[in-house]
């Protein structure tokens, strides 16, 4: 069940025990206040345990749950059961007793209660009991109103409607709403996985492809090379960011400083709390600024200023040093843009670099902690879809009513009528209203100003409908646009304030009291009729009033999901990727970097050295990334890398390449590779593409023993060595 | 004697040029240079037996128009460019080039170029076999694997003993399997009189039969 379904059914229970606890409570005041029961002890007995009851029960409801169902029906049959004692009589009968309003707003709020059949039972055995309990308190005249009472039946049934329509309303605004979760959640995942890549590309950039480059270029290594390597191994198998949980930011940026040759001195408030992935990230921004002052600040000094608001954390290293101009940094390279101003965008916060030459540097990270609101979009899905369903079963009841109770009434009543075409004008006023109002429907367009003209013209015809009904017979059984013509200005003005339109309900009904006078029934009689009535209709106004708090929690709740099904799935894909990157580098890459940490390669030794230079390559096609031609845009990478080496390197491609798969792409790509990591001079790369074959060809003055050992089931190579020149062709033939 | 003219906007390209051409065997004259293509129409270099052409004087595009002119007037152009690409390889064919070659092959092979272009001979180097070797073009000629190899193999290794190793075959054999596959080309598209010449060239050297054509 979605959030918005789940939200409404809670929030229906809720009110559908409010609203019936305070209808019983006008229904039963009325006849107590206004006229004397036969017994009168028992009228009180009966309106004081009703009252009591309902209460009760609907404290109980939700927390006990159904079993108080029966005993809520049994105790509605007794008082149904009881009106010989506690209902007036009446002559002739006047069909509108202070019970069936109690008995009616039971049954209608039932539907939010009960399952289909237990509220078709309910109903079933209260109407039984209401007509066994009026024929016994009036043998013979019971018969005679029984039909209108039998009406109950037909308005548990219109509830019923209401309750599945909104419902169905809501299950489609689940859908929709999990449908813009499901892009939103795909997108977010993509995100992260480019994400991370990105994080491990920059991480492998900054550890081992740095140090495998220091190493092939022959950079005397010191005692540091074994440490460095054996971090950068932790890299490339993936550890290169914390997972979860919080830690002190201020002991994490303290252990980073220590490993910089700098002076630090610190501005920092003790502890500074803050989740493990924010510190991580800090923790990295940090540790690029200082290694910035080493290199170029030319001072042996930085401070280090720490600062948390309620939702942002703000870390600053400053320096006194020699400054640059940020205008002028060259783009294009990792470096202090790169690492930490793009680093900290992604992970969501903010860097700044503040520097002028000669006026020292500041490096300003900032981190919100919070996270962004739930999506508003969702609760206008949720509450027009829901809406929409409540207005198309506001406008299906009105004209259900219309035309199933009013027109048999007005038509038994035709000959009473002054003139009989005013009451069809009446009918006819009301239906076109709602027609109206379902063309709106139909666009899915709101009323707007249209609904006042509307609400004038259900006015016009609410008078017209009193005045042409004879005075003796006003508010009686011929009266029928009396309390129905309502349910037009509640179907015209369910998405006007709850004010307005119970402000709008009130003065058609004071209207029509005045213009009616003298009563066709007695007064208790048209309060029970009207409370039967106005309880009902305003029942629908709280529903639509309270379906935008019901769709804001919904949303809420369907956001909260959301983000952890987000992350769930995040964490699954990511680490598969990781799992997936660490396996490409496991080869060749890895041990190299165990056997710099162990001490078992020398590199001071010529092979050492080479292997290195072809490792730093491997990692250098790593960061190639193209979507449009991955096979070249690696190649070039490697070819750059080359010819900043020094290496004369000749790269021409011919024809159109097929889209290679990336395990093959590599296998492609790999002498290649090596043959320009460990060329003397010279090398000539070539790529000839056709439909039938992709071949990479590479000569070069490199070592054979470095370029031959590639080999994958998908690509054929072929070697010919001749003097010192090596010649690799690898082809791939698409099956 | 063989005279050339260079029409190259780059004073360095152009000295290299002289410089490869003075070295030459037999030597080459470049009888004149100049920035525009106007420096192969008038004053010395209006007599030269091959004109050394840049395809890319001016920002306008390759000059495709002016190597149609020239190639109209029966002189045999080698066109030297940085554009390394397949379709102005083809392109320049068809127009009637005598050659291609791009500036980084321009030290191995654009003297070589020369020397074929004055005898009628085409000459095919690695970047305009390459382009051969992958063209799909629905109305190229028709050629032989083994020819289609020859080419593909002289594009990746740039060394004719490489492509003889590697398919197999003497080195003699490679220079005719090129030079059969050029006067294929010039049987096919445009009409152009330097076609006409060095298809001429290759029947009477006996390179291929006028069936094959």
């Amino acid at each position: 069940m979605g959030s918005a379904e789940r939200e409404l059914l809670r929030t229906g229970i809720r009110y559908s025990l409010g609203v019936r606890m305070v209808v019983v409570l006008v229904s039963t005041l009325a006849p107590l206040i206004l006229e004397s029961a036969p017994v009168p002890a028992a009228m009180v007995v009966a309106a004081a345990g009703v009252n009591a009851w309902s209460a009760w029960y609907a404290y109980r409801f939700a927390r006990r749950g159904r079993w108080l169902v029966p005993a809520d029906v049994a105790v509605l049959g007794a008082v149904c059961l009881s009106q010989v004692w506690t209902v007036p009589a009446r002559e002739p009968p006047a069909g509108v007793t202070w019970i069936i309003g109690v008995a009616g707003i039971t049954v209608i709020a039932y539907a939010w209660q009960l399952s289909l059949a237990g509220h078709a039972a309910a109903t079933v055995i209260v109407m039984a009991a209401y007509l066994t309990g009026a024929a016994i308190a009036d043998p013979h005249g019971w018969l005679e109103v029984a039909p209108v009472q039998l009406w109950l039946v037909i308005e548990a049934a219109l509830s019923r409607a209401l309750y599945l329509l909104v419902r169905h309303g809501a299950r489609s605004a689940d859908a929709a709403v999990a449908r813009g979760e499901r892009a939103r959640r795909d997108a977010a995942v993509a995100e992260a996985r480019r994400d991370d890549e990105r994080e491990y590309l920059a991480a492998l950039h900054d550890t081992a492809s740095a140090t495998l480059l220091m190493v092939a270029s022959g950079v005397p290594c010191g005692h540091w090379l074994a440490e460095q390597a054996a971090r950068d191994l932790e890299v490339v198998n993936g550890r290169y960011r914390t997972a979860s949980g919080d830690v002190d930011l201020v002991a994490h940026l303290r252990e980073v400083a220590r490993s910089i040759p700098l002076t630090v001195r610190w501005d920092a408030p003790d502890p500074v709390i803050v989740p493990a992935v924010e510190a991580a990230t800090l923790a990295h921004g940090v540790r690029e600024a200082l290694t910035n002052v080493v290199r170029h600040a030319g001072v042996g000094e930085a401070v280090i200023s720490l600062c948390r608001n309620e939702d942002t954390v703000t870390v600053e290293v400053a320096d006194q040093g020699a400054g640059f101009d940020p205008l002028h940094v060259k783009g294009h390279r990792y470096g202090v843009t790169r690492s930490i101003v793009e680093r900290m965008a992604r992970a969501g916060g903010r860097a700044e670099v503040i520097s002028r030459p000669g006026h020292g540097t500041r490096v300003r990270l900032v981190r919100t902690l919070i996270a962004p609101d739930a999506g508003g979009a969702d609760v206008e899905t949720i509450s027009t879809n829901v809406f929409q369903a409540l207005r198309w079963s506001v406008l299906a009841m009105n004209l259900i009513i219309l035309y199933g109770l009013d027109l048999p009434r007005l038509l038994s009543s035709k000959e009473n009528y002054r003139p009989l075409w005013a009451q069809l004008v009446t009918l006819g006023t009301l239906t076109g209203v709602s027609l109206v109002v379902a063309g709106y429907l139909w666009r899915r367009r709101p009323l707007g100003v249209v609904r006042w003209p509307l609400v004038a013209a259900v006015f016009a015809a609410s008078i017209l409908g009193t005045v042409s009904v004879p005075g003796g017979l006003r508010l009686g059984f011929a009266h029928w646009s009396e309390g129905d013509a309502a349910w037009t200005i509640v179907l015209v003005l369910l998405d006007s304030r709850f004010a307005v339109l119970v402000g709008l309900l009130a003065a058609q009904y004071l209207m029509i009291f005045a213009l009616s006078g003298a009563a066709a029934i007695a007064l208790a009689d048209v309060v029970n009729a009207t409370v039967i009535v106005l309880g009902y209709q305003v029942s629908v106004g709280i529903v639509a009033a309270a379906l935008r708090p019901v769709a804001v929690t919904a949303a809420a709740s369907a956001h909260q999901q959301e983000m952890l099904r987000t992350a769930r799935a995040v964490a699954d894909l990511v680490h598969r990727d990781r799992a997936a990157r660490c396996a490409e580098l496991a080869g060749t890459t890895a041990p190299l970097l165990a056997g710099l940490a162990g001490g078992t390669a020398d590199p001071g030794e010529p092979a050492v050295r080479r292997a290195c230079a072809v490792e730093a390559a491997r990692l250098r096609r790593l960061f190639a990334t193209d979507p449009d031609d991955p096979l070249s845009h690696e190649l070039r990478a490697c070819v750059e890398l080359a010819e900043r080496n020094g290496i004369a390197v000749q790269f021409a491609e011919r024809g159109v390449k097929p889209d290679v798969p990336d395990a093959v792409r590599r296998a492609l790509t790999g002498p290649a590779l090596a043959a320009l990591a460990t060329a003397a001079s010279t090398a000539r790369l070539t790529v000839i593409g056709s439909p039938e074959a992709v071949t990479v060809s590479v000569v070069a003055d490199a070592p054979v023993e470095f370029v031959a050992p590639f080999s994958s089931p998908e690509v054929d190579m072929s070697t010919r060595v001749d003097g010192d020149r090596v010649w690799i062709k690898a082809t791939w033939r698409p099956a | 004697m063989i005279t050339a003219v260079v029409v190259d906007d780059h004073p360095v390209v152009v000295a290299g040029v002289r410089a490869w051409c003075a070295l030459a065997d037999p030597p080459i004259t470049v009888l004149d240079s100049g920035p525009t293509v106007a420096t192969a129409w008038v004053g010395p270099g209006a007599g030269a037996d091959v004109v050394v052409l840049d395809l890319q004087l001016d920002l306008s595009g390759p000059a495709y128009g002016d190597l149609k002119r020239l190639v109209d007037a029966g002189r045999r152009v080698v066109v030297s460019t940085m554009r390394d690409d397949q379709e102005t390889a083809l392109t320049c064919l068809d127009i009637g080039a005598f050659s291609y070659l791009t500036k980084a092959e321009s030290e191995s092979h654009l003297v070589a170029a020369i020397h074929a272009a004055a005898a009628n001979r085409p000459y095919t180097p690695p970047a305009l076999a390459g382009a051969l070797g992958a063209d799909t073009n629905p109305h190229r000629p028709r050629l032989s694997e083994q020819e289609i190899n020859v080419l593909r193999e002289w594009f990746h290794c740039e060394s004719k003993k490489g492509v003889a190793d590697a398919l197999n075959i003497k080195v003699s054999t490679v220079n005719t399997y090129l030079t059969r596959v050029r006067a294929k080309y010039a049987g096919v598209g445009r009409d152009a009189p330097t076609k006409a010449a060095l298809v001429a060239r290759a029947l009477q050297d006996g390179l291929v039969r006028i069936d094959e054509l």
